[in-house]
């Protein structure tokens, strides 16, 4: 579980693979792998290595049709980025944690 | 979806002790988050989180009579304004502090994709000091 959302954080710290995701995000449909690369300036060797990294934390799901790979976007793998609340829930006790040590520290 | 954190706890230490360390810039840079801050109304203070061109958090002061501070949190490169108050009040010679950040529910679904577009650099760092944060909640979840 912890790698899981590792790994989506650095699959969406590349700014390459972020452009491609926004790309299918934005088409809602299933795009050939060709079609993508046609929209980047890297190799198509490259676009593929990327959508190989979003495939594997579930952004993309690749479909084989005949000779050609289809790769969909799909949001979901964000949600378990998404809990704010839990997110400060946590932040703040740890803030609070580190505020008691220093008081402690200080007398 | 839950709109507000409310965090008590009590210190066994003076008010103005407690006060010091919430609102002064170099004892919250110390304990907290490396801060540019200063506890007047209408101050834009910055706290910059760790790691070199990590996200910052920006805001403006609201209040800041002893013993209650409130400021705006705004996480960089996104829209969504909350809100940290903090209140103090004494006890029997210690200090209980009461903490509210509210308007969490405003934070859409692509907000943190704009905060991760904000981290060129650093990067591993920032995921560092996130995922401990994430996992925690994970595992509690």
């Amino acid at each position: 579980m912890q790698d899981r959302v590792t790994g989506i954080l650095k699959a969406i710290a590349d700014p390459t693979r972020r452009d491609i995701f926004h790309a299918l995000i934005l088409a809602a449909t299933a795009l050939p792998i060709t079609h993508i690369s046609n929209q980047f300036e890297i190799s198509r060797q490259g676009v593929t290595k990327h959508i190989k990294t979003l495939e594997e934390v579930g952004l993309v799901e690749i479909e084989s049709k005949g000779r050609e790979r289809y790769c969909k976007a799909n949001a979901n793998p964000l949600k378990q980025i998404n809990h704010w609340v839990s997110f400060y829930e946590k932040f703040w006790d740890d803030a609070l944690g580190s505020l008691d040590s220093y008081l402690d520290a200080k007398s | 979806m839950k709109d507000v954190i409310l965090k008590e706890q009590i210190f066994n230490h003076s008010i103005d002790k407690v006060w010091r360390a919430i609102s002064k810039e170099e004892e919250i840079s110390t304990w907290f988050i490396k801060a540019d801050f200063k506890a007047e109304k209408g101050y834009r203070y910055t706290f910059f989180s760790e790691g070199e061109n990590c996200t910052q958090i920006t805001g403006e002061v609201k209040e800041a009579n002893p013993y209650t501070l409130i400021y705006t949190w705004v996480v960089q490169n996104t829209d969504t304004i909350t809100t940290v108050k903090w209140s103090l009040e004494e006890v029997g010679g210690k200090t209980k502090l009461y903490l509210e950040h509210s308007g969490i529910s405003g934070y859409g679904g692509d907000t943190a994709v704009n905060m991760f577009n904000s981290f060129d650099g650093g990067w591993d760092n920032c995921v560092a000091e996130l995922t401990k944060f994430l996992n925690a909640e994970v595992h509690a979840g």
